[in-house]
């Protein structure tokens, strides 16, 4: 109840700048190369992937020279849901053809099958907790946004407002740590002034109604926060992505095309073995 | 010639949600010139950003003309010419930034205009040379202080080689080295030719400009050099302005020394006139020894407290180390520190929302290192006001937003009308004529005040207040303190974090100095600004009279050093005077 730290243990999103050789590639090579391993690890079919998957991510966390121990407890807030998940997988899972199951009581049942499903699932989210924090320990929302500008560039050509797009999502990568902030303010203001938070008496209609003192300045400063940014953006000259150059400008060297080519091997293993 | 900014006959009103309009500027016409260094200045509600926002465009004129440069705003095609001419720099760092690293975001604005990326180079790093902040030029934004943040936006805007460059507020949420620092860069650009027109609730930061422009409900009532302009103070007061604190502080002590000139704006110019007067050099009187307030233990006792935020994790920062706090009950503790050095983290720690890591924190009969201890019961008996508060407001009615607390606790009915009633009156605010109005309708300086009567109405023996007068418009911020001075009167205990020294000096009797989450200096008022060379080295400074006690002890006074009070200033001047100046 005293701790108003709503971050500490969320580490998606959190950028640790080490300066590791991961960290000093392309941007457009980290990126691609997070979203595919990510890719695979939904798509993996068998146990084998996701263990080679989370044997991999281990070693490029540690190339990355992320703490391991921290990495890992990024794992701890999303537990509960996972091990839910996980339960009723085992519980209620598809019967498939099962022909022995282990236990039964009305329509839950466990079997060999439901057992493995169960782990497969666990794997695999732990494998996409890691996967996701690993990427966004290793880049910036700015190498984020500049890759993302650059790659989908082409896209322009066809008419899509792709530069639009890019401001959009780093102005919300800009905003969600400001309105975590914020959030924090104001529950410890709403706090000092007699509010408890997660006491869970009351009806539906009750705890909205508790929200409310949270909801609404959040809301509020959000709004007013956008209304500045668009202020200050326009008298800075913004007029869209037309006409607009940058001052960096991303070249790709050998060390991005090994790396490239290391992830797409292992994609394809953890998709195939 | 036509000059830079013209405004012929210029009206705008805002739309209001639901119809209707309200007058922001009636029939203003204004002429400022190329190179020139204007400061506009207004009550809440006079037009002064709006005014701003028409100086580039960002508003355009219901009915006249505003001309930048010779391009007229109401011209879509010229708005990109007019952007980079005229350039801007906001109030509040945290919402001008757009990029996640500080050479990014100065680099936005040149993006904008399309300039080959070698070029763009160039200007980032010879912007960021110019408002000294290259070294941090791959930081991300927000882990700069929030005087840094502004010279990044204004790195931004310099990028842009503007013509002249508009600060809307944008020292007001600034502490005193963050502030000096800007004020600083507005008068080396200007003496670099650009044209720099700042708008400002800082009376001596007017004083920089070579005229000041003061608007009054949306038409201009006074436009001059400063000289001109702050002569009257009863007609400032009908503007909801004041003199400068030195033209106020040499104001009244005209009333002592009648021989003193009038027309002394600023602090070596009241030195300079206060030296100039016949005096005798005398002994200054022993140091008054404070009795010593020993026998009776403080309310509020912390020892060797330490914090660290995200601890745990390879992000951990310590926020305090080592800090030691005694407050007396009855007392008003004033708690100075530059951004960043803990205020906000201590305060904290004395009402229970952050639970001490190391070290000791006592409040009356509750220890808060005890993890039984019950932190409710702490909260109720420690009001804390947040910096800005009227952010928090979140009812729609000013009544049920003040009643929130009381509701809470479980009072109902005719006592809680009571209790809310009473909480109004305490900040000046009639029950009847304010408990149905809509907050959102309410002005900035009745919004704070329905903050801080929010948390009065959980009768707290104990109130903390965060940066209370920041942002507010001189006659809300002389209002806001004639009604701290009063709950001082009550009795209540009061620990309070400002940038302004003044307003530290006007309230406060004991002090403690942060620096970096430690606290480095303790003492009363005097004592603590006495030692104003160290403050100054911590990013702060001192009330005006402490400066005019050092100016005159620089020339040779005997003056005692801890002056505080504008009073105090008098009787010992008068020591030195009397028999000339009778």
């Amino acid at each position: 109840m005293h701790d108003f730290e709503f971050l500490r243990f969320v580490n998606i999103g959190q950028y640790l700048p080490t300066g590791s050789v991961i960290h000093r590639l392309d941007p457009r090579a980290r990126l691609v190369a997070g979203f595919l391993l990510l890719a695979a690890i939904t798509a993996a079919p068998r146990w084998t992937g996701l263990v080679i998957a989370l044997v991999a991510l281990l070693a490029a966390l540690v190339i990355a020279r992320i703490p391991l121990g921290y990495a890992l407890k990024g794992l701890l807030p999303p537990l509960p849901f996972i091990a839910f998940l996980a339960v009723l997988q085992i519980l209620f899972g598809p019967r498939g053809d099962v022909v022995m199951p282990l236990w039964t009581w009305g329509p839950a049942f466990v079997s060999a099958t439901s057992l493995l499903n169960g782990a497969l699932l666990v794997l695999r989210f732990a494998a996409l907790i890691l996967a996701l924090s690993w990427l966004s320990f290793c880049i910036s929302t700015t190498e984020i946004v500049r890759a993302l500008d650059a790659l989908l560039a082409p896209l322009t050509k066809i008419g899509l407002p792709t530069h639009a797009f890019v401001l959009m999502v780093q102005a919300t990568l800009h905003f969600l740590p400001l309105l975590a902030q914020e959030a924090e303010r104001v529950a410890k203001s709403q706090a000092s002034r007699g509010a408890e938070w997660g006491t869970g008496r009351g009806g539906l209609l009750r705890r909205a109604r508790q929200a409310l003192p949270l909801l609404v300045p959040l809301f509020l400063a959000g709004l007013q926060r956008a209304e500045n940014l668009a202020l200050a953006m326009t008298a800075r000259g913004y007029q869209g992505g037309e006409g607009r150059t940058t001052m960096v400008e991303l070249r790709f060297q050998w060390t991005d095309v090994v790396a490239l080519g290391l992830s797409v091997v292992l994609a394809t293993l953890i998709v195939l073995v | 010639m036509s000059a830079l900014i013209e405004f012929d006959n210029v009206t705008y009103a805002y739309p209001l949600p639901g119809g209707g309009r309200v007058a922001a500027l009636r029939e203003i016409s204004l002429r400022i010139e190329e190179g020139e260094y204007v400061a506009i200045v207004g009550a809440n509600g006079s037009g002064k950003s709006t005014l701003a926002q028409h100086l580039n465009a960002l508003l355009i004129p219901d009915d006249g003309v505003v001309s930048v440069a010779g391009l007229d705003t109401r011209d879509p095609s010229q708005h990109a010419t007019i952007h980079r001419t005229v350039g801007m720099v906001f109030q509040r760092p945290e919402d001008q930034i757009v990029a996640s690293l500080v050479e990014e975001d100065v680099a936005f604005g040149v993006e904008n205009m399309g300039v080959p990326s070698g070029e763009i180079r160039a200007r980032v790093d010879e912007a960021l040379e110019t408002v000294g902040l290259w070294e941090m030029r791959l930081r991300p934004p927000h882990q700069l202080s929030a005087g840094q943040q502004q010279r990044v936006a204004l790195a931004g805007v310099l990028a842009m080689r503007p013509r002249c460059i508009v600060f809307d507020e944008a020292t007001a949420m600034l502490d005193p080295a963050g502030r000096r620092a800007v004020r600083e860069m507005m008068t080396s650009l200007h003496r670099a030719g650009l044209t720099i027109i700042a708008i400002t609730h800082f009376m001596e930061e007017a004083l920089d400009a070579q005229r000041v422009v003061v608007l009054e409900r949306g038409s201009v009532a006074l436009d001059g050099p400063p000289e001109t302009v702050f002569v009257d103070a009863a007609l400032l007061s009908t503007l909801g302005l004041d003199l400068p604190p030195a033209a106020g502080l040499a104001r009244a002590l005209r009333q002592h020394f009648p021989a003193l000139p009038a027309g002394l704006l600023t602090v070596p110019a009241l030195v300079e006139a206060l030296d100039f007067l016949p005096h005798y050099i005398v002994e200054a009187p022993a140091a008054r020894t404070q009795p010593s307030t020993a026998a009776s233990a403080p309310l509020i006792e912390v020892r060797d407290l330490g914090h660290i935020y995200l601890l745990g994790t390879p992000l951990a920062q310590r926020a305090l180390e080592g800090v030691t706090l005694d407050v007396t009950e009855g007392a008003v503790h004033g708690l100075l520190g530059a951004t960043g050095s803990g205020k906000s983290t201590l305060m904290q720690h004395l009402n229970g929302l952050l639970r001490p890591h190391e070290g000791t924190v006592r409040v009356g009969e509750y220890v808060l290192d005890d993890p039984q201890t019950d932190v409710r019961a702490v909260r109720r008996m420690v009001g804390l006001v947040f910096q800005l508060p009227e952010a928090q407001i979140f009812e729609q009615y000013v009544g049920d937003e003040i009643a929130y607390g009381p509701r809470l606790q479980g009072l109902l009915g005719d006592s809680l009308r009571q209790r809310v009633r009473w909480a109004m009156e305490l900040v000046g605010m009639g029950f009847n004529a304010f408990k149905d109005r809509f907050t959102f309708a309410l002005s900035g300086g009745e919004k704070r005040k329905v903050a801080l009567a929010s948390i009065l109405a959980l009768r707290p023996s104990v109130l903390l207040l965060d940066e209370p007068t920041a942002g507010l418009d001189p006659a809300s911020h002389r209002e806001l303190l004639s009604h701290l001075q009063k709950l001082k009167e009550t009795g209540m205990t009061l620990v309070l974090s400002s940038h302004q020294m003044e307003d530290v000096a006007a309230l406060a009797g004991q002090v403690t100095v942060l620096d970096s989450g430690r606290s480095i200096l303790d003492g009363s008022v005097g004592e603590v600004f006495a030692q104003g060379e160290q403050l100054r080295a911590l990013g702060l400074s001192v009330p005006v009279v402490t400066q005019v006690v050092e100016g005159l002890r620089a020339r040779g006074w005997t003056l005692p050093p801890g002056l505080v009070s504008p009073a105090a200033l008098a009787e010992a001047l008068s020591r030195c005077l009397n028999g000339f100046n009778r």
